[in-house]
Order: structure tokens, then C-alpha cells, then sequence
């Protein structure tokens, strides 16, 4: 008679796992385990190495070369991990420098360093909006310092799911979650990068270069908006310099000044949204957001932090195309009154007002100085210093 | 700590001039230990500790198990091990997946439970190495393995870095045989192993990364119906991103190995040139198909029950590895499609295998590409964030969308066509051999060629450090 429990396995049909030992063919390696050895391909080694090793530091000498002759030099990769090594260094009583690659180039540490006691740690970053930034500075209970936020209001008015918003939280999230391996790779490449001319991220890459053919599109491919060529420095307190280059009238000039008006219009609704439910929702979503910015101020300010706005010069066509899609009245007033912060115009200010951006948004290196050497005055009187 | 990253440079440079400046064969065993640890505990430090603890338990409960007498006794050391491995690997991944689904249900009876989001961080390669740890006792249990005695040696086989955190998963019965004697130091063996890390990180830095990565994130990024053309591209690319990207891993981790002298298995064999879905599984990520087919569906009866039930069997073996793959329902449907070709498959066989048209050159090819129009319709489950985006995707796929949006640019289309048609090609022509035989029937100079273009490729690619896929599994 069999016993309850294979009756009961027999019926349920229950895995055998536990009931059986396992056949040979169940076996792993048909036995005990054996030792497994890789074929190794017979060839001399040795030889193809040398050769691989000497052409391969050859073509990258050669690179390098080529990348300078054509004008590029050595500078820090602005990504996520600079940003996190920048933000390491906030301490509670820090004055932060927050915004777009306008307070990069437009706000030179060292003045701000003799005219507010204080050096101040640059958090902006190159085409971000601010806002995530704001609110990681707004939950971080141990800072109670001072906050200048730059403004383009293309920028930060950006909404969620855009490039600038997400740039600004990718930098926000791996500073929190930053690995230790992660870390040690930033130290690692510093060096590097400050040395070595095409080690640039964001252009001489192959996918840069591949990006570069002129291969002709269909009529609605979603084609990424071309950002500007090499046109500055960065060193590792994320100050950013203009090149020469770019501060003196030339084509890289002219083609910068071209990128950026494609790149500060509007970008056309989804085809798959109607127009006015896409008007309707972007709507939405910057009222959302004057409301959310004036609630990570008053947060701010709760802990007795102090915050100034500050709106950095441009000029020529990028100019008129930013007063035309982003007017004041609708973006930096309302900012100002939302959120009852002190903030600086630079067209308000006849010292600020005169300066002129060569490739239309940002200020050469030199002007930068002098603009920085102005501003202090202004941001003293705004923070009651 | 990511291969494809300054770091692991270094620290692979360190770790490499210190094994082999070394002479005792304990010594050099102990500094794997060190490293390997220290590669784990640069990610997050404490789950360094987690990862000890459960190898250090494993290698108690296998010793008991040896130990113990009669068959009874066994199985509840195994099932000691088994709860252990399993409830870790269910807290870690599956915690928030099980209480969302509990209150879904609780839900469809009227009942409002609101639970607690779980803040729980999962460690990295959490499902490989539990699968690594795990082997050692199922083999235990089994007979087809001896514990071993030495918890140093144990340890070192959970945690060797190569494979540590994305596979191959390999086996304790297959690493720790290679722990008994010194592994010798062969320096054609060394550059090879060089070459074999060179192409991995081709493989995800410049294939993976560049050419694909980026048109498969914007069409399954797409809020908005595509057109056929570019649904099956973005398909594409992902099919081609996930190989380049899991393969470039398992490369690297077997280069890495032989460097340091150990020698690890394949874990994919050209898949794209499978002819059907066994054949397949066979190709793509071996190493969790035999773990699967050995501790799960063999026990389950494998071929030897009635065919309703053996296919049954399949089916539930592919949901399991689908869930293994990530908390989420996604998963679970790639699993079961493939569960269920397999089940078709074995039904065509069974009517067609003996036909003489089923072995002809044309079958076979139109075999081939079937299983991979398939197996890139399975991949869309795997790549959606939900089946909201699963089902625009299948729905542009399949014409569903004629007035949809093309936005792929002509350059990303060349890129995917190239890329696919080439990985293609190769998987075709070495579907019936393997990487070594292929390189020592070439020409030096050739490898010489490939081996510069690779490495130049990778240096002008400059990467971002993106962590491999299977990181998350």
C-alpha cells in the first residue's frame, strides 16, 4: 500500500526536489565536478601586443594633436560627479552659487571671495534649471547659508521630464548616492582631463563626430538641437572662463551666437497632444512651478537662510528672443513677487547694464571680473550684509 | 566598482601586479578575498557584510548537510539554505513588489491598505551571487559535491570581482576545484584575457553605449504612437543593446579570470543565430538556463513526464526566470511568452522534425529569423516601464499606428541597421564554433588590427561610466 506521502506527491505532482535522489544526468558535470579549461588561442602574444599597444598611444598622440591644432584645450567634463564634488564642500554657512552656465562664466570666485568675505561653492550647472537644486539646498537641514540663484527663465521655469530638469535632478541624485568607486574615478580623471585636450564628453567623442555627418533627415525625425563647440574652461571649483577665441568677433563667435537661438526657443507641442491641451498643461506646469519655488524659498528662509535672484547679462538677438518668449513682467516679476526675494536685474543697474556677452550669453573672461567687481555692491545691499 | 571605469583601472592594475609578483598560492588566494571584497564594498560598504554573511552561512549550513545522516536530515539543511538565500534575495528585491501586489488585492475585495513604502536599497548583483552561494548547497545535496573545508576558499568562489555582480553565475562546483592547486600563470593566456576585456568593454562602451542605447531610450521614452519602421528599430536596438551590454559583462568577467589564471564558462554563444527557442536558451545567458534547467526543471521532471506537464514545467521554470530579472509584472510576462514558445516549439517539433523540408538551409534561415522577431517582441515586456508603453510599442509595431511619428533620425536608423545586420552576420558565422577558434584561424596581423581598432574606439568613445543592465537584476 503506498505511504500517505507519495500518495500525496503522486496526486499534487509536487516538485521531486525533496523526494529523490537525482539521476546520473542530473549530475552538473555528469560526476564529480571536473576542472573546465578555456582554449587559449595559439598566436605570438607578445608581439600583437607591443604592436597594439604602440599604435594605439600613437593614434591617441596624434589625436591629441589634431584636437589642439583645431583649437581645443584641456578642461574638467562638467558632470555629475564634479557637481557632487562640488556639493560636498557646502557647509552650513556657505554662500552657494546656484543656476545656468551664465553664473559659470559671469561670476568670477575670486571677487566674490574679497567682496563677501566668504568663497562662494559654485553649484550651477551648463543648460540646467535650478529648481531641483533649490529644493535639495531647501531639504538639507544642516545649511542655513545664502543662496544666489541665477536666472534664465527658459531655463528655470523648465518643466519636469525636460533636459534642464533633468540634468539638474541627475546632478542631485548622485550626489546622494554616490559610490565610493564613483568617487575615486572623479579624482582619477581630474588629472586627466586638466591634461589631455580630447577627453571632452560632450564632443570629441565618436558619437559627437558620428553626430557631425551631414546625412539628411526625414521630415519629422525628432533631431537633438546642436549645443555649442568648446568655447570655455572649467576648473575643479567649477569656474568656467571663455576662450579667446570666443571673446574676440570670429566664426566660432557667430556660431555660437547661432546655436543658442534655436536652443532658447520654444520647442514645438508633441504632435500626439492637442495644441491647446498642451498649452493648457504647460500652463499648469509653470504656475506649478512659481508655487513650488516659492515654497522651497520660504523653506529656506525658515532656517534663516538668505537668498538674492539674480538675472546675468545677455545681448543681441539671444536677448530679443528671451525678452520676446520670456517677458519680465510674466517671469522675473512674478518670481520676485511669489516669493518675496530681493533680486538684481542687470538692465536695472546702469554699472551692470553696459557689459556686453561676445557670443550673446555669456561674458568673456575679463568682463567677468569687472562684472563680478560690480555686482558685489548690489548683492551686499540685496542680502543686508 | 564598474569595469568600464578609472577605478577599476587601477585597481585591476594593483590587483594584477600584486597576484602575480606573489609566490604562495595562499597568499594569492587571500588577495583575491581582499580585492574582491573591496570591489563589492565600493559600491555600499555594509552590503559587503551582507554578501559575507550569507556565504559564511551557506558554507555552514553545506557542512551540516554533509554531515547530517539519512535523507530527512538533508533536505532541512537544504531547506534551511534555501529559505535563508531566498528570503534575502525576497526582502532586497521583492519587498515593496509583494506588499504593492498584497494591496492590490486586498483592494479587489474592498479592503484599503495603505502599506509602508519599504525604503529599501537593493544591493548590487544581489541575484548572482545568492544563485553562486546557492549551487554550493543544492550541489551538496545533490552528491555531486564536496564541501569544501576551507571557508577562505568558499568565500573566494562567492565573491571572486569578475563575476561577482553580473555573472556569468558561476557555480561553486566549478570554481572551487580551480582552488585546490595554483592556477598557472601563462602569459599567452594573460594577453588573451587582455583581448577578451578589450572586446567586452567594445562591446558596451562603443556598441552598447554609442550606437544603440540612445535610439532604444527615445522610442521606449516616447509618450506618443510610432509608426512601424521605428517601433521595430528601437526594438532593435534594445535586442542589440541588452547582448552588447550583458555579453560585453560576461566578456570582460572571463578575461578578467584569466588574467588572475581561473578559467570561467561561456555565458553566451552566439544567440542571435538561434534556430528556435531551446536552441536559444542554450546561447543567451547559459549560465542562469543550466542553473534554471538543473536545480529547477529537472527536479520538476523535465522530459521524463507526460508532455502537457514537461510543458507546464517550461512555463513555470521561464516565469520564475523572468521574475529573477526584476520586481515587476513586465518581467513576468517576458518570462511566460518565452515559457510559451518554448511550449509551441516543442509542439512544432513534435509534428514537423522529421519532415525533410524542416532541415533544409531555408527553413532554417527563416527559423532563425523568426525566433529573433520573437525574441525582440518578448524584449519589448523586458525594456517597457509598463505595459502601458509595452502596448503602444506592440500596437506601432504591427501597424497599429500608420499616422504615428518617425523621429528617429536617419543616422540613428544606419546605426541600428548596421549594427543589428553585423551582429547578425557574425552570430550566423560562428553560430557553430566559438571566439578562440575563430581568432586562431585569423591571421596575427589581423588580430593585431581588430584588437587596435577596438581599443582605439573605446579611448575615442570615452564612455560615461553607465552601469551595465544586468547590475539591476
Amino acid at each position: 500500500m503506498p505511504s500517505s506521502i507519495s500518495n500525496f506527491k503522486r496526486r499534487l505532482r509536487l516538485p521531486r526536489l525533496f523526494f529523490r535522489k537525482p539521476p546520473e544526468i542530473e549530475s552538473i558535470h555528469g560526476g564529480p565536478p571536473l576542472e573546465y579549461v578555456r582554449p587559449i588561442p595559439e598566436l605570438p602574444w607578445h608581439g600583437i601586443t607591443v604592436a597594439v599597444v604602440l599604435i594605439v598611444i600613437a593614434a591617441s598622440f596624434a589625436w591629441e594633436l589634431y584636437c589642439r591644432s583645431i583649437g581645443y584645450g584641456p578642461t574638467l567634463n562638467d558632470n555629475t560627479d564634479l557637481w557632487t564634488s562640488a556639493r560636498r564642500q557646502v557647509r552650513p554657512d556657505s554662500i552657494v552659487i546656484i543656476g545656468d552656465s551664465r553664473a559659470w562664466f559671469d561670476l568670477d570666485l575670486d571677487e566674490l571671495q574679497k567682496g563677501l568675505g566668504r568663497r562662494p561653492v559654485q553649484l550651477a550647472m551648463g543648460g540646467s534649471c535650478a529648481y531641483p537644486v533649490l529644493v535639495d539646498l531647501a531639504n538639507d537641514k544642516n545649511f542655513h547659508g545664502t543662496v544666489i540663484c541665477s536666472v534664465v527663465p527658459h531655463l528655470f521655469m523648465a518643466p519636469p521630464g525636460t533636459p534642464p530638469m533633468d540634468h539638474s535632478e541627475k546632478a542631485v541624485r548622485r550626489s546622494h548616492n554616490q559610490t565610493l568607486a564613483q568617487r575615486a574615478s572623479q579624482y582619477l580623471a581630474m588629472p586627466l582631463e586638466g591634461h589631455v585636450a580630447f577627453l571632452k564628453q560632450e564632443e570629441l567623442t565618436l558619437d559627437d563626430l558620428l553626430k557631425r555627418l551631414p546625412i539628411p533627415n526625414r521630415s519629422y525625425a525628432l533631431v537633438s538641437p546642436r549645443f555649442p563647440p568648446y568655447f570655455g574652461t572649467l576648473d575643479r571649483e567649477r569656474r568656467a572662463r571663455m576662450i579667446e577665441d570666443c571673446a574676440r568677433p570670429g566664426e566660432l563667435q557667430s556660431t555660437i551666437q547661432q546655436i543658442w537661438l534655436p536652443l532658447f526657443s520654444p520647442a514645438p507641442p508633441p504632435t500626439y497632444i492637442p495644441k491647446a491641451e498642451f498649452a493648457k498643461q504647460m500652463g499648469q506646469a509653470i504656475e506649478q512651478r512659481f508655487h513650488d519655488v516659492a515654497a522651497a524659498v520660504q523653506k529656506l528662509r525658515s532656517r534663516g537662510c538668505k537668498i538674492v535672484f539674480v538675472r546675468l547679462p545677455n545681448s543681441g538677438e539671444l536677448k530679443a528672443l528671451e525678452d520676446r518668449e520670456t517677458p519680465r513682467a510674466a517671469f522675473w516679476d512674478r518670481i520676485i513677487k511669489d516669493t518675496a526675494v530681493p533680486g538684481i536685474y542687470y538692465e536695472d543697474f546702469p554699472d551692470l547694464a553696459s557689459f556686453k556677452c561676445p557670443e550673446w550669453s555669456h561674458l568673456s573672461a575679463g568682463d567677468s571680473v569687472e562684472f563680478s567687481k560690480r555686482l558685489i555692491p548690489h548683492l551686499r545691499a540685496a542680502l543686508e550684509m | 566598482m564598474l569595469f568600464n571605469s578609472l577605478t577599476f583601472v587601477v585597481f585591476f592594475i594593483v590587483v594584477l601586479a600584486a597576484y602575480w609578483d606573489m609566490r604562495n598560492w595562499d597568499d594569492r588566494k587571500n588577495l583575491l578575498v581582499i580585492a574582491s571584497y573591496i570591489f563589492y564594498g565600493a559600491w555600499n560598504p555594509p552590503f559587503a557584510a551582507l554578501l559575507f554573511s550569507t556565504t559564511a552561512m551557506d558554507f555552514w549550513l553545506g557542512r551540516q548537510m554533509s554531515r547530517a545522516e539519512g535523507r530527512r536530515s538533508r533536505r532541512a539543511w537544504l531547506v534551511a539554505s534555501l529559505c535563508m538565500n531566498l528570503s534575502m534575495l525576497g526582502f532586497f528585491k521583492y519587498g515593496n513588489f509583494l506588499l504593492e501586489n498584497f494591496q492590490w488585492l486586498l483592494a479587489r475585495f474592498g479592503i484599503v491598505y495603505q502599506p509602508p513604502h519599504l525604503d529599501i536599497l537593493l544591493p548590487v548583483g544581489i541575484s548572482f551571487y545568492t544563485f553562486h552561494s546557492l549551487s554550493y548547497t543544492l550541489d551538496i545535496y545533490r552528491d555531486v559535491l564536496k564541501p569544501t573545508k576551507s571557508l577562505r576558499d568558499f568565500v573566494l568562489a562567492v565573491s571572486f570581482f569578475p563575476q561577482l555582480v553580473a555573472g556569468p553565475i558561476v557555480r561553486a562546483g566549478d570554481f572551487l576545484p580551480q582552488l585546490v592547486r595554483p592556477q598557472p600563470l601563462r602569459t599567452g593566456q594573460f594577453f588573451w584575457g587582455l583581448l577578451l576585456m578589450t572586446l567586452g568593454l567594445f562591446e558596451k562602451i562603443v556598441l552598447a553605449d554609442m550606437m544603440l542605447a540612445g535610439s532604444a531610450d527615445r522610442i521606449f521614452g516616447y509618450a506618443g504612437p510610432l509608426v512601424a519602421v521605428d517601433s521595430w528599430l528601437g526594438v532593435m536596438a534594445f535586442a542589440g543593446q541588452i547582448f552588447f551590454d550583458f555579453a560585453g559583462y560576461s566578456t570582460c568577467a572571463i578575461g578578467a579570470a584569466l588574467c588572475l589564471g581561473f578559467h570561467l564558462k561561456d555565458n553566451f554563444r552566439f544567440p542571435y543565430a538561434a534556430v528556435g527557442f531551446s536552441d536559444f536558451w542554450r546561447r543567451w545567458h547559459i549560465s542562469l538556463s543550466t542553473f534554471l534547467r538543473d536545480y529547477l526543471y529537472i527536479p520538476l521532471g523535465g522530459n521524463q513526464v507526460r508532455p502537457v506537464r514537461a510543458g507546464t514545467n517550461l512555463v513555470i521554470v521561464m516565469f520564475l526566470g523572468g521574475l529573477w530579472h526584476g520586481a515587476a509584472w513586465t518581467f513576468v510576462v517576458w518570462g511566460l511568452l518565452h515559457g510559451s514558445y518554448l511550449v509551441v516549439e516543442r509542439v512544432l517539433r513534435g509534428l514537423f522534425e522529421h519532415k525533410a523540408w524542416a532541415g533544409t538551409l531555408a527553413t532554417r534561415l527563416l527559423g532563425g529569423f523568426a525566433t529573433f522577431a520573437a525574441v525582440c517582441i518578448a524584449w519589448v515586456f523586458f525594456r517597457a516601464p509598463d505595459f502601458t508603453t509595452a502596448g503602444r510599442m506592440l500596437g506601432g509595431m504591427f501597424g497599429g499606428h500608420p499616422n504615428g511619428d518617425a523621429i528617429l533620425t536617419t543616422r540613428e536608423m544606419l546605426q541600428i541597421g548596421f549594427v543589428t545586420a553585423g551582429m547578425i552576420l557574425v552570430h550566423w558565422f560562428l553560430r557553430d564554433t566559438n571566439i578562440e577558434t575563430a581568432v586562431m584561424r585569423a591571421p596575427p596581423w589581423l588580430v593585431t588590427t581588430g584588437w587596435t581598432f577596438m581599443a582605439c574606439a573605446i579611448i575615442l568613445t570615452q564612455g560615461n561610466s553607465n552601469a551595465f543592465i544586468y547590475f539591476q537584476f
